[in-house]
């Protein structure tokens, strides 16, 4: 994508103080223009430019850049007239050099009088505007410099257009100390775009495949209408048509709505299948804070008519409406990888939010807390973490009605506890659903049936899981530049039941007896779709009926 | 009324109770019927969430489960696996066949038209749906009367002369077991039978849930002996139920064993244990080669370092 930011001269002694002569671009006998290049596309600016910290080796990496680029750039000018002489080169070159000196020295006061919106057909003003507004408020021309990087950043992010141009131009000569920003954008030819990726369903607690089709800006409003079909490790298979909004009705965060209709399998762990026809809408989306409300109507049925008691109370129609709440503060500096950093994530989830009493009543609270600590030998760094959660009915007879099944937390699986944030769910070792409360199935003849499998795991309402994992790089180049490393791991964590009563039976020393717990070491294999783990876990200790064998195991993690 | 804690504890669990029964469902009532007129003790307890499912009422103890859409039904199972049988030697009998094949065929079909197509699923709302939300119950209702004229081979053709066949065939059906009855306190001698269980049913059924405006019902008020019938067992045997429970009519062996025939495996058992070996093996080849290549591609083409690249900006 295209990207750049063009700082016209123009022959306007009385802007910034006469030190620098601009020169009009219409007239084609004056020297060319100088151009700025993103150093890098990719990073994340601040959204309110601070004060200038104008950080001088930047401003000489970007002339310097620029100066390879300068030719590129000059050639796919379209409003360039007639080439410039040499002369006129290096004078133009000596007044840009002496403005950065200037800007270098001290903040340059300039005010921003108009911002131009051109090359949208489809696209509606307000929307670009509303992405820009940020360059209004610079003062200075270093701060309408990051405020130009912003808004270009921002206007990208919306995923519609083919290429953003922002131009700094001096604003009408009658108004000294003034600049003009035009922003010239190319809408995207081909509104349908596809993609593949792999995901991490916070939900599915598993990788998961996911194909989709884009059709970006129908209305203008920057919107994005897209279908896709998602495959999840788990057996679970999801379709969903979901319409992404950057502003809706002049709130600051996009809007996301998504229908979907989705379906998992989970008859060989818990002897049941799960259906689900749900709408959900992101209400809120910021760097750090979601706020989503669903509704759906699950469906949950066991074809296989093997269930176990609680189970089997279970199977039915029943109606979501919940809201839930992620406050996520991640400072690691890879979600794949981390050696540095801490993060942090809590979600809280209430369920029963309609006026009909009838619709699933549940709440539910996740806390995730992760910290690593780099040791500085070979890229070695000591990964922390301690996750809980707890989840119980309310309403009218909370006490002793049973929490829903699909609301439980399950501990197991073949994901890595040091990608998986985001509440309880994964221990090496153990099996998908592999530990836990459980119950016997329903009793059937059978000589062929070998006895495996023939308890359901029911889930937990609480659950809390830890582990420290050391990774270190492998002393051998080869390994190292393609990311391979080993690590060291020991986890623990544990369930308990306390719907239906069995808090009566919840006791804290109990519960730390038995804490499941394993520990192993293995190999590191990021790859550009996931991150993959050939681990050898020795299981400490395990409960009865849990599912975990010492051995060797594989575990895919996304981000 | 969730009585799991022992294994011992027998559970019937039916939908929920409305109108006046035990169990407003016209399935469940049949089963729960059965066991009173055994005098079996059992405890009752609710699914209120499933009313399209066809495994209720079901039968349960401890790892035990009689569901109702296999080996022809709760009762039959009982039968079949020794814990109940009152038919034990009605079965024999020509008029019992013909009973039952009576009752189970054309008073089941009259039942099925009277409460989704004949009164417009009135008292469905009670019955099936009031624990759950709007949305879903409404959804739910549409589903189960296109499924029971489905089931009663009613279309728009035939509409009018499906109904004239399926009321004059509960008319006489209920003539015939009139006669039949006469003034005996149950169907077959004077023991409590199965078919006994699955008429009371039907009759209370349609007696206290239907409307008065319904042409099944003024068919069976006709016959005040069949009344006059309904009303003395249930008396007798479900109103009595809060008294201690009698010595049972058939003593049960203690630790129920499953004589007979052999009780049915699986439901869904197709393949062999050679088969699902095969299978498995085969899916942990190709993900194996799948992942092999997934490997080379990534780590030999690319050596990208730590940090993961940034690709997936929507996320």
């Amino acid at each position: 994508m295209q990207q750049g930011i063009r700082f016209i001269h123009k022959n306007n002694e009385n802007a910034f103080g006469g030190a620098v002569k601009l020169i009009s671009p219409i007239c084609s006998s004056h020297p060319p223009q100088l151009h700025f290049l993103m150093a890098n596309p990719a990073e994340t600016p601040e959204s309110n430019p601070s004060t200038p910290k104008l950080e001088s080796e930047d401003d000489r990496e970007e002339i310097n850049g620029d100066e390879e680029e300068e030719e590129e750039e000059y050639e796919e000018e379209e409003d360039d007239g007639k080439p410039q002489t040499r002369e006129d080169a290096i004078a133009s070159r000596i007044q840009a050099e002496s403005l950065f000196r200037r800007m270098r020295a001290a903040p340059v006061p300039v005010r921003v009088h108009d911002v131009i919106v051109k090359g949208n057909e489809k696209t509606k003003d307000h929307v670009i505007e509303a992405e820009v507004d940020v360059v209004r408020e610079a003062t200075t021309l270093q701060e309408l410099l990051k405020a130009s990087k912003v808004a270009n950043f921002n206007l990208q992010a919306l995923d519609i257009f083919d290429s953003v141009k922002i131009t700094i131009d001096s604003g009408p000569p009658e108004l000294p100390g003034t600049t003009n920003v035009v922003i010239h954008v190319v809408e995207s030819k081909s509104p349908i775009t596809g993609q593949i990726g792999t995901f991490t369903k916070a939900e599915a607690r598993s990788s998961s495949l996911e194909g989709s089709l884009k059709y970006k800006n129908i209305f203008g409003y920057g919107d994005i209408w897209d279908g896709s079909l998602a495959y999840g490790c788990d057996h679970s298979a999801e379709v969903g048509l979901g319409m992404y909004l950057p502003r809706f009705r002049g709130r600051p965060t996009p809007f996301t709505s998504r229908v979907y209709l989705s379906t998992q399998d989970w008859l060989k762990f818990s002897s049941y299948k799960e259906r689900a026809l749900g709408l959900s809408l992101g209400l809120i989306a910021s760097k750090y804070h979601e706020l989503v409300y669903t509704t759906a109507w699950r469906n949950l049925i066991d074809p296989s008519q093997m269930a176990s008691t609680s189970i089997r109370r279970q199977l039915g129609h029943n109606l979501v409406s919940a809201l839930k709440y992620t406050f996520k503060f991640d400072k690691r500096n890879s979600p794949l990888r981390p050696t540095k950093g801490y993060s942090f994530i809590t979600t809280s989830q209430i369920g029963g939010i309609a006026p009909d009493s009838r619709t699933l009543r549940f709440l539910r609270q996740e806390v995730d807390l992760r910290y690593a600590v780099p040791l500085g030998f070979y890229r070695a760094a000591l990964n922390f973490g301690v996750s809980g959660g707890i989840t119980f009915p309310w309403g009218s007879g909370y006490k002793s009605r049973a929490s829903y099944v699909p609301e439980r937390f399950f501990l197991g699986g073949n994901i890595s506890p040091v990608c998986s944030l985001g509440g309880p769910s994964a221990l090496w070792g153990f099996k998908t659903r592999g530990l836990g409360p459980n119950e016997p199935r329903r009793e059937v003849q059978d000589e062929e049936n070998g006895g495996t499998y023939e308890r359901d795991f029911v889930g937990g309402d609480v659950a809390v899981t830890a582990f420290a994992d050391l990774s270190f790089d492998f002393p051998v180049k080869w390994f190292r530049d393609r990311g391979i490393h080993g690590h060291v791991f020991a986890c623990a964590g544990n369930m308990a039941e306390l719907s239906e009563n069995k808090y009566r039976n919840f006791s804290g020393p109990k519960f730390l007896e038995t804490f499941r717990s394993s520990v192993g070491a293995g190999i590191v294999v990021p790859t550009s779709l996931f991150r993959m783990e050939l681990n050898y876990c020795h299981i400490l200790k395990k409960q009865e009926h849990d599912r975990a064998k010492s051995g060797l195991f594989m575990t895919f993690s996304t981000s | 009324m969730e009585g799991d804690q022992e294994t011992e504890v027998y559970t019937l669990v039916a939908r929920k109770p409305s109108f006046d029964l035990p169990t407003a469902c016209p399935n469940c009532l049949p089963a729960y019927i059965y066991l009173k007129l055994a005098q079996f003790p059992f405890d009752l307890a609710f699914n209120s969430s499933f009313p399209d499912s066809d495994e209720l009422p079901y039968f349960e103890n401890g790892t035990y489960v009689a569901y109702n859409n296999e080996d022809g039904g709760v009762i039959e199972k009982l039968k079949k696996d020794g814990i109940v049988n009152l038919d034990a030697q009605l079965q024999s009998l020509p008029e019992y066949l013909s009973l039952k094949a009576l009752i189970a065929s054309w008073l089941e079909e009259a039942l099925t038209y009277e409460i989704w197509v004949g009164t417009e699923g009135i008292s469905t709302s009670k019955i099936y749906y009031s624990d759950l939300p709007w949305v879903i119950s409404k959804v739910l209702f549409y589903k189960q009367t296109y499924m029971a004229k489905n089931r009663l081979g009613i279309t728009k053709e035939n509409a009018e002369q499906r109904e004239t066949q399926i009321y004059k065939r509960a008319g006489e059906a209920y003539e015939a077991l009139s006669t039949r009855l006469g003034e005996q306190k149950f169907l077959f001698e004077d023991r409590p039978s199965s078919l006994d269980a699955f008429f009371l049913s039907h009759m209370l059924f349609i007696i206290q849930v239907l409307p008065e405006t319904s042409v099944l019902r003024c068919k069976l008020l006709e016959h005040s002996n069949l009344v006059r019938y309904a009303e003395k067992l249930k008396a007798e045997f479900l109103e009595a139920s809060s008294s201690s429970p009698s010595p049972p009519l058939h003593s049960f062996p203690s630790s129920f064993t499953r004589k007979g025939s052999k009780p049915k495996s699986k439901p869904k058992v197709e393949k062999t244990e050679e088969e699902k070996k095969f299978k498995k093996r085969a899916r942990f080849f190709i993900a194996a080669q799948f992942l092999a290549v997934v490997i080379y591609l990534s780590v030999m083409g690319g050596g990208s370092s730590d940090e993961v690249e940034y690709e997936d900006e929507d996320d």
